[in-house]
């Protein structure tokens, strides 16, 4: 029997989970009594997990790692390999060193056999220097973000047999993603002391005309994506401060390598900035040789992890996984201080006060981040009027409420509104990061919302920035016009629907609208976006298969394949490209492999325009019929009917659920659509 | 100075993935499976980790030299981590 204004509470200590009755007394939390639950074993490794992830001193660290890879082989010994995945998965950050990163790629290799990954890949390694412990650290980097690769690692010192021999194992593998993992090392003409600028110029060109045909050689036989590696500076200057002036300095040659890389690289090569990650760690930790004469390791052992880190994000990302939006606490996050208690005067922001530059540095850096593409959101435990007032009143607010495309301040608990911002913005829990500068609250959202990235901040805001920099979110393999305008979609958006509650009818409401639809082929303009779109749409996706800038220029250059972009504008704005068609021209049929649309905008008739499009394309050719397949996924059932509802009609299915349907070009006639079309011929 | 043998046991207990690895200061790289190249480089990165040491590039290849044992690894150990403080 509980008194009145008692509680029950469910807490989790170091031995086990309590249900403890507590009720106030006097001002004072009681406890009269509990219980001892039966522990659910991934409560305890979810546990562990937090521990190691919060330790903060080295020694704590290694205990605390010590605890969960413990936790982790029982959970595995007792064959829950769904959850000893989980909890492996969390243990993974960038920070790993050596050590630690090989246990966890030893456990791994027991749990990757018995789960299934969200996402697969086919990587080849051709390295110029030992690759091994490179390739399991990007095996378990890249396990972290659900994606399972299948590998080619190729023998030491081979890179270019395996690209200019036909017959080798690198194009029996066919691989969609090839890492040429080289080093300064490898650059082919190294400065002699009487080069003047002219041969050191002929050099560079000579040299990047060497890269650009092995690459052409693999991209031309593969129509893979390429991640080369660009040359890192020794730490070493042997013209000391005149290096990067003297005609004959090494560090001048590989700079000029580096940028004659930066500008000149193809589309379908991605160039992988190792100097940046030596000169991150520092040239001569980086550096440090010994491993490079015992064994011919790329670097030094500690940062050979981050090295993987590096390499599994542009994977990730090539396959469109890098996140969208970084979410942000308010209080003690983005100024130091709490607004309810300290009001608009009391807070720490900005000039005078060192705390308070350190939080407007941070907030510089995400302000940048979202002119870039990231979007913003806020999620605060705050009165909305507080939070708000800051970002319209405080004169050293960096960050603005038009840089924020989802405003939460309420006291709902946090998970609850997460799951809120990622449905208001119509994006996946996995595409979220949450910055937070309570620990509790990190550790709850880890926990119940476990798909939102949660890093761990210092409490020294000084550092919040490397924070969130080292896990490589946010990674970009481009950047086009569709990145750089995404905050004004978004706020074009929330307009959008507020005439859509307005209005009378949905007919009424796209008329209003006053839509304007662009349909033209794939183009160098478009091919970037077009890339992204087909990376990373999950949703509106009818058959999600996923190509690379590669792929999609040999389907250009290739009479049989019709592409479609549409962009879409409004009176509020531009949508930019939102839907994209791969069709493919077969005997009778115009085969659609590709038809995928951005979510944003649904229901508005873009999907008859397409149709409309695709119809007058087969009529024209002399097809008899459109063919579409829906290959169900975990993401797309809003398009499981799109093919029935257009008026296609099935002619085959199978137990999975994916289904095959046609329709037949005669007898059909246009639909009606409220967008005003702008069409571009082939 | 610690004696560094039971550390040292736990490291290779963690770098040979085996709970039950026993090593004695007679044991050598021949007498413990698995033992090569690559794990000797793991080793010796986990080695300088857990004791807070640095082996020179000579040492590093006297280690797995004929005739070395965990007797002349404990010694070195011992060696360097008093040289440290």
């Amino acid at each position: 029997m509980l008194p009145d204004h008692a509680f029950r509470v469910l807490t989790l200590g170091g031995a086990g989970v309590y249900l403890l009755n507590l009720c106030v007394w006097r001002g004072h939390v009681v406890a009269f009594g509990g219980e001892r639950c039966s522990v659910p074993s991934d409560v305890q490794l979810s546990n562990a997990v937090e521990a190691y992830l919060g330790a903060s001193t080295s020694g704590n660290h290694r205990e605390a790692l010590k605890t969960l890879v413990a936790g982790i082989k029982e959970t595995v010994a007792a064959g829950d390999f769904t959850n000893s995945a989980v909890a492996l998965r969390r243990a993974i950050v960038p920070t790993l060193d050596y050590t630690s990163a090989q246990t966890l790629s030893r456990i791994s290799k027991t749990i990757r056999p018995q789960v299934k990954s969200a996402h697969k890949t086919r990587l080849a390694i051709l390295g110029s220097f030992t690759t091994s412990q490179l390739r399991d650290f990007i095996e378990l980097a890249l396990f972290a973000s659900e994606i399972e690769p299948e590998i080619y690692e190729a023998d030491f010192g081979v890179f270019r047999q395996e690209i200019l021999d036909p017959g080798s194992g690198l194009y029996e593998f066919q691989p969609q993603l090839v890492f040429v993992a080289t080093s300064w090392r490898d650059a082919a003409q190294l400065p002699q002391l009487t080069d003047d600028r002219d041969t050191v110029d002929a050099h560079v060109r000579a040299e990047l005309e060497s890269w650009q045909q092995l690459w052409r050689t693999a991209h031309e036989k593969l129509g893979c994506q390429i991640i080369q590696n660009n040359f890192e500076c020794p730490p070493w200057r042997t013209f000391s401060n005149l290096e990067m002036r003297h005609p004959s300095g090494l560090g001048r040659q590989l700079a000029m390598m580096n940028q004659a890389f930066a500008e000149h690289a193809p589309p379908y090569v991605t160039i992988h900035d190792v100097d940046y990650l030596s000169a991150y760690a520092g040239r001569a930790a980086w550096g440090e040789e010994r491993f490079f004469h015992h064994a011919k390791m790329p670097c030094a052992p500690e940062y050979l992890f981050d090295y993987a880190h590096s390499v599994a994000s542009l994977v990730a990302a090539q396959l469109g996984l890098a996140k969208k939006c970084l979410v942000l606490d308010l209080d003690n996050t983005l100024w130091g201080g709490v607004i309810g208690d300290d009001g608009l005067g009391g807070i720490r922001l900005g000039q005078g006060e060192a705390e308070g530059e350190a939080f407007q540095s941070f907030q510089r850096y995400v302000k940048a981040l979202r002119l870039r593409g990231v979007i913003l959101a806020v999620c605060s435990k705050n009165e909305d009027a507080n939070a708000r007032e800051v970002f319209t009143k405080h004169t050293e607010m960096v960050l603005r409420l038009d840089d924020i495309s989802c405003f939460v301040a309420n006291w709902t608990d946090k998970a609850a509104n997460l799951r809120t911002i990622a449905e208001t913005l119509n994006i996946g829990l996995n595409s979220l990061v949450f910055v937070d500068d309570n620990p509790a609250e990190r550790s709850i959202i880890r926990q119940l919302v476990p798909e939102v990235a949660v890093p761990e901040l210092p409490t020294d805001a000084a550092g919040y920035i490397q924070a969130v920099e080292r896990h490589r979110y946010f990674q970009a393999v481009s950047i086009g016009n569709e990145d750089l305008k995404r905050t004004e979609y978004y706020r074009g958006n929330a307009l959008r629907q507020q005439a859509e509650e307005s209005a009378s009818s949905v007919d009424d409401f796209l008329k209003s609208l006053e839509m304007f639809g662009t349909i033209r082929p794939v183009d160098d303009g478009s091919l970037e976006r077009t890339v992204q779109l087909i990376n990373r749409s999950n949703q509106f996706n009818l058959r999600t298969k996923r190509y690379s800038s590669a792929d999609v220029l040999a389907m250009l250059g290739n009479s049989d394949w019709i592409t479609r972009t549409i962009s879409l504008a409004d009176r509020f704005g531009d949508n930019g490209l939102i839907s994209v068609i791969l069709a493919k021209m077969e005997t009778d049929v115009l085969d659609i492999d590709t038809w995928l649309m951005s979510c944003r905008v649904l229901k508005r008739g873009v999907e008859t325009l397409v149709l409309n499009d695709l119809c007058e394309i087969a009529r024209k050719k002399g097809l008899r019929a459109l063919r579409g397949e829906y290959i169900p996924t975990a993401k797309n059932g809003l398009v499981r009917d799109h093919y029935q509802n257009l008026g296609f009609v099935q002619i085959d299915h199978d137990s999975d659920g994916r289904t095959v349907w046609e329709l037949p070009i005669a007898g059909w006639t246009p639909q009606k659509t409220f967008i005003q079309q702008r069409t571009t011929d082939e | 100075m610690n004696d560094p043998r039971p550390d040292l046991q736990e490291v290779f207990r963690d770098v040979f993935d085996d709970s039950e690895l026993t090593i004695t200061d007679a044991t050598t790289a021949e007498d413990v499976p698995g033992w090569d190249s690559l794990t000797h480089i793991n080793l010796i990165i986990a080695i300088e980790r857990k004791f807070g040491i640095k082996f020179a590039t000579a040492e590093i290849s006297n280690l797995k030299a004929d005739g070395q044992n965990i007797g002349s690894l404990v010694s070195l150990i011992s060696k360097k981590a008093q040289g440290a403080r």
